[in-house]
């Protein structure tokens, strides 16, 4: 406890000690952060996550994110989950450095539960999560220490579905098909000629199809991708998440291939 | 009483030459004169309660309440002066985040009620503060399963199978012993609770009263949250049943 | 060097800048003015989105054109946006349009050291009730125009204006001159025509077309009704009034 008035900080205006008569020595000195000159900011992604897919359908929303966490090119760890359902209507999917996306996750809990600790009976939608979130990418990319991470945020508020991107610039846009990474250029094309296109909004069942089959495409051809993936649907009965999937693949035309690398026979 | 005039009670920082803290001992006096909280930990969680007084017609239900949530798996319900309630209250939510914030992990009862036994405690060794006009039962299910705590104004935090404080706290602690609470499901123990807290409950005395209960269960899947409506109302109706038969 | 390593040592940034692509374009008649943006947003060749509006109604007779870097452009919309509701809960009344405009480049100058890389066009209705149009550089030099086009598109656009606008390149017949303002449907067809071209050119261009129309107090709305879909967003009457008109632009 500190039992000094003029220590908690000066009222606004001077009536309060008008004529300074506390000696001015006396008050502490703003505490100095030792390592203030030395602080390492992130330049660069370490440990990442590639794309991100998310659609609106039917129901809601679906995204689909592998569970790779590369180290450069090394596949470092093969059962990281890249979707994080937040509150009751709301899905995060991460992209890009993954222990930046870990404390994204931590202040979204804390933010959370501080929500909940007030028993008010409100609570955030995905709306409000992906503000938070872009005015939290924003400040950082501000203070030129970014949180290295292209996010998607998807769900269900009164009914209506809501998608939208926010990266490390603090970058946002909401579209009805959405991709980060190599899927913004591989699997784009794909989801909007089914989703943007499309006369009427997709079934559950062409959704999943249609995510499937682009991770398909991205696992074939992003070399930092996994067959292992996992989806998630926001709809209005509330968020879930798939158990851990995994891609039918075919590398039998492989076998036919002659004429490059070391085999040419 | 023998303390008024020695001048011994005017700062919590002055001992009496017997070795007390009037300061602390009349802060106690404020809990003492206030509506009933009681707290039950049974076989899947914790259930609290409490006696709300209602002062005035003019107060709009379900306001001031005095049963606050401080992390998911934690309540808190105040008896005394509700302000310094809240005081504790937000330091008990500073202290669950701070603790999550270290450990990743969410803070045990016991931990949470030694630290804001801590704070409490700090208000009662300085003459340029006055220590909590409250009490306090958290509780809550941590790794460990549930448990129950009370901290007083003078900073001690024990834990407890049943508590009891407020007005009503002696009567309420004898109709806690004679219950089973090991035995209890959280879903009775709520009956057993409204029960107990309309039977200290002095019609004569005291103006009307507004029940509030919460509980932390599996019902619940580990949250705090008030007890359902339909729940309330069923425990407030089969509480005042008992009543006019034990009459 | 052949080994794949670096004969100097390497340096990389964080470069909190990127460039969003798009057009905005303002045009101010005697009475009335023109405040239009495509609503593409792209990064590179990637589309991110074929709707994100870089033109925001402010109040009920200014209107803000936002184009550069599109995560700045939105803190710089909000933040004008606080300080103009800030401005009516102090003064019981809207700003008026040159004082948004000052507060626009002291808001810019004040980040003149690390700049939202935006370009502003504000347009609305004075207070004496004439059209007006203030552009900005993105640290706060500003200055009132006829017109101006900014953005992805401005060098195929602003001498297109300059020709049909202030008739730069045009000799009048002979005893004639050449009018002061436009008349409202031809600033429309103008403001079509533009973007319609630069979708044609320019790859960051296209999508849909948002053209906010602010009309002085008490001008008739006339002109307006034949144009199709124009929606007004002011509520009441007897006051100065913004319409909407949205168009479809290509999409390839």
């Amino acid at each position: 406890m500190d039992h000094f008035p003029t220590n908690w900080g000066r009222p606004r205006n001077e009536l309060y000690d008008q004529y300074n008569t506390f000696p001015l020595h006396h008050r502490p000195a703003n505490a100095q952060n030792a390592f203030a000159d030395g602080v390492q900011r992130t330049q660069q992604p370490i440990v990442t996550g590639t794309s991100v897919l998310a659609i609106q359908y039917q129901d809601g929303i679906m995204m689909a994110a592998d569970n790779l966490a590369s180290y450069g090119s090394l596949a470092r760890f093969k059962d990281i989950q890249r979707l994080q359902p937040v509150g009751t209507r709301t899905i995060v999917g991460a992209s890009g450095d993954m222990s930046d996306f870990q404390y994204i996750q931590h202040i979204l809990d804390e933010l959370t539960t501080e929500e909940f600790t007030y028993g008010d009976g409100h609570d955030l939608g995905p709306a409000e999560v992906h503000e938070y979130l872009a005015r939290v990418m924003y400040a950082r990319r501000s203070k030129i220490n970014p949180l290295w991470n292209a996010l998607l945020v998807g769900g269900v508020e009164n009914g209506k579905p809501f998608l939208a991107y926010v990266d490390l610039l603090g970058t946002t846009y909401s579209a009805r098909s959405l991709a980060t990474g190599y899927g913004a250029h591989i699997a784009i094309p794909l989801l909007r000629t089914a989703v943007d296109n499309a006369s009427q909004l997709l079934t559950e069942e062409e959704a999943r199809t249609l995510l499937t089959d682009c991770m398909r495409v991205l696992f074939y051809r992003d070399a930092r991708s996994l067959d292992k993936y996992q989806i998630a649907t926001v709809t209005s009965a509330g968020v879930s998440v798939s158990d851990q999937l995994k891609l039918d693949t075919k590398w039998d035309f492989a076998e036919g291939i002659r004429g490059y690398g070391s085999q040419t026979q | 009483m023998t303390s008024i005039g020695t001048g011994y009670d005017l700062s919590a920082s002055t001992y009496s030459p017997d070795g007390r803290i009037f300061q602390v001992e009349y802060a106690s006096k404020a809990v003492e004169n206030s509506g009933t909280a009681i707290g039950l930990k049974v076989k899947d969680g914790i259930v609290l309660a409490v006696e709300k007084i209602i002062h005035s017609k003019l107060l709009v239900p379900e306001a001031n309440r005095r049963i606050q949530t401080i992390d998911r798996h934690i309540g808190l319900a105040s008896s005394g002066l509700l302000a310094d309630g809240r005081q504790i209250a937000n330091r008990a939510r500073s202290e669950a985040v701070s603790y999550k914030e270290s450990w990743h992990e969410q803070i045990t009862l016991k931990a949470l009620a030694d630290r804001v036994g801590m704070f409490a405690q700090a208000y009662t060794l300085y003459s340029s503060v006055r220590p909590f006009g409250c009490s306090t039962i958290i509780g809550g299910v941590d790794k460990s399963g549930p448990a129950l705590y009370v901290v007083e104004p003078s900073g001690v935090a024990y834990g407890h199978f049943g508590a009891a404080i407020g007005k009503g706290r002696q009567l309420a602690k004898t109709e806690l012993e004679k219950l089973k609470l090991a035995e209890l499901s959280a879903r009775e123990a709520v009956l057993e609770a409204a029960r107990i807290i309309y039977l200290v409950h002095d019609d004569a005395k005291e103006k009307d009263f507004e029940l509030e209960v919460s509980w932390v269960c599996d019902e619940t899947n580990g949250m705090h949250v008030p007890v359902p409506k339909d729940l309330l109302e069923e425990a407030s109706r089969k509480a005042k049943e008992s009543l006019e038969n034990f009459d | 060097m052949p080994d794949g390593s670096y004969a100097h040592p390497q340096q990389r940034q964080f470069n909190p800048y990127t460039e969003n692509g798009g057009t905005i374009l303002a045009i101010a008649g005697a009475d009335f003015t023109v405040i239009a943006g495509d609503t593409r947003q792209s990064e590179g060749y990637s589309i991110q989105t074929r709707y994100a509006p870089k033109v925001f109604r402010l109040t009920d007779r200014a209107v803000l054109a936002v184009n550069g870097f599109a995560a700045d452009g939105n803190m710089f919309v909000k933040t004008v946006k606080q300080r103009l509701e800030w401005y009516r809960h102090a003064h019981a009344k809207d700003m008026p349009l040159r004082a948004i405009a000052r507060l626009i480049q002291t808001m810019l100058y004040a980040r003149r050291f690390f700049p939202y890389y935006v370009y502003n066009i504000l347009g609305g209705i004075e207070e004496d009730g004439s059209g007006a149009v203030y552009s900005f550089d993105p640290v706060g030099s500003y200055e009132r125009e006829a017109c101006r086009a900014a953005g992805a598109a401005q060098s195929l656009v602003q001498p297109f204006l300059d020709n049909q606008i202030y008739f730069r390149n045009q000799t009048p017949a002979p005893g004639t001159s050449h009018p002061t303002h436009l008349p409202l449907p031809d600033v429309l067809a103008i403001v079509i025509d533009s973007f319609t071209s630069a979708t044609e050119r320019h790859i960051e261009v296209g999508d849909g077309l948002e053209m906010y129309v602010v009309l002085a107090k008490g001008r008739s709305t006339q002109e307006l009704a034949s144009i199709r879909g124009a929606q007004e967003l002011t509520p009441k009457e007897g006051g100065d009034r913004i319409f909407v008109i949205r168009r479809e632009l290509k999409k390839d």
